[in-house]
């Protein structure tokens, strides 16, 4: 890309760079970072999870139960009960950190263009791969519809994209087009994600290239916002795979009201203690 | 005749200003809405900032769109 007079001029890949060949299958540097994160998430999580105490005894457990009460909280205001929220937050507090870790170690010098081996940069941010993205948007999607399955049996499950009867040719059409709907929300979880941390990449890219010899100085604004639209960006998708979860869980409105004041049950009530 | 017109000027350039031009209005006026109803609905009811300020992440929604033209840009060669 031609950007005119640099000193240095910026470096910027967009597709991942296969890394070595493992049996015909290429290993790319953002699938060598995504396994370093799953790791990382796994270690902490679970050493986190050993030393769970009643009192709180500070350090990092503190700061890994405040995302996790984040998202727990976020999970009951949703779905509306607090034992639904604990049955579904491990898959939801998982994909929370996998996604911030992800986003805020690829500010490190280690992760991206200046760490080379044979040439190539060895490390790329997971979530700054498109492959990547659409791999976390498909397995949320599966597990929205798996869950719901769960919850509500698989016929009723369906009834929920038709509103009327099946024999109505427009509810039918609107339910099918509903169905398709579904899937384009894959899309447009993969690309907000990818394209907001790609683009946070590529504009310290060309900001350090600006900079020149300060390069690190100049660049220095845009790393600190890239700090909060990685951890805005995680929340954002969380978010609103809960929202399609309490979508698809939610039987609708068809609840009885829990107040009896219609007109027939106090004109009862007052009949009957008259007759008292 | 559009031949010499692709000769002569850089199309490529070109379409990626009036892309980035053009897309970038609806985005931003869309941002400029919610700030509005964000003010009027604080002014009217101040204690209610705190919940209405946690429906603002609606913006990173918006901003996917002004994304795309601005990745757009990577694409066209």
């Amino acid at each position: 890309m031609i950007l005119g007079r640099f000193a240095i001029d910026p470096v910027i890949h967009i597709t991942p760079l296969t890394v070595f060949n493992f049996h015909g299958l290429a290993i790319t540097n953002s699938m060598l970072y995504g396994l370093a994160c799953a790791l990382l998430i796994m270690i902490v999580l679970i050493t986190v999870a050993r030393r769970m105490t009643l009192k709180p005894k500070g350090g990092i457990t503190q700061v890994i139960e405040v995302g996790t009460d984040f998202i727990t909280d976020l999970l009951k205001s949703s779905l509306g009960s607090e034992e639904k929220a604990i049955k579904y937050a491990p898959y939801f507090v998982a994909i929370f950190f996998f996604i911030l870790f992800s986003n805020w170690l690829g500010l490190l010098p280690i992760v991206g263009e200046a760490f080379r081996s044979h040439g190539e940069p060895l490390l790329r941010p997971f979530t700054a791969d498109l492959n990547g993205t659409l791999a976390a948007a498909t397995i949320t999607w599966l597990l929205v519809q798996y869950f719901a399955i769960r919850e509500s049996g698989p016929v009723k499950h369906l009834r929920h994209y038709f509103n009327g009867s099946f024999k109505n040719p427009i509810t039918l059409l609107l339910g099918v087009f509903e169905m398709f709907s579904d899937l384009t929300r894959i899309a447009s979880l993969a690309l907000r994600l990818f394209l907001n941390v790609a683009i946070g990449e590529i504009i310290i890219a060309v900001f350090s290239a600006l900079g020149g010899s300060i390069g690190s100085i100049t660049a220095l604004p845009f790393t600190i916002l890239e700090l909060l639209v990685g951890a805005l960006q995680a929340y954002i998708f969380v978010m609103l795979s809960i929202m399609y979860l309490a979508v698809a869980v939610n039987h609708g409105g068809h609840e009885e009201s829990e107040d009896h004041l219609t007109v027939d049950e106090v004109v009862h009530d007052e009949a009957g203690k008259a007759s008292n | 005749m559009f031949n010499l017109v692709a000769e002569a000027v850089n199309t490529a350039v070109l379409a990626k200003g009036i892309m980035m031009g053009f897309g970038m209005i609806g985005p931003a006026i869309g941002i400029g809405l919610i700030g509005n109803a964000f003010m009027g609905a604080v002014g009217r009811n101040p204690e209610a900032a705190k919940y209405l300020g946690q429906v603002l992440v609606i913006i990173a929604i918006i901003e996917l769109m002004a994304l795309l033209v601005f990745a757009s840009v990577f694409i066209i060669k």
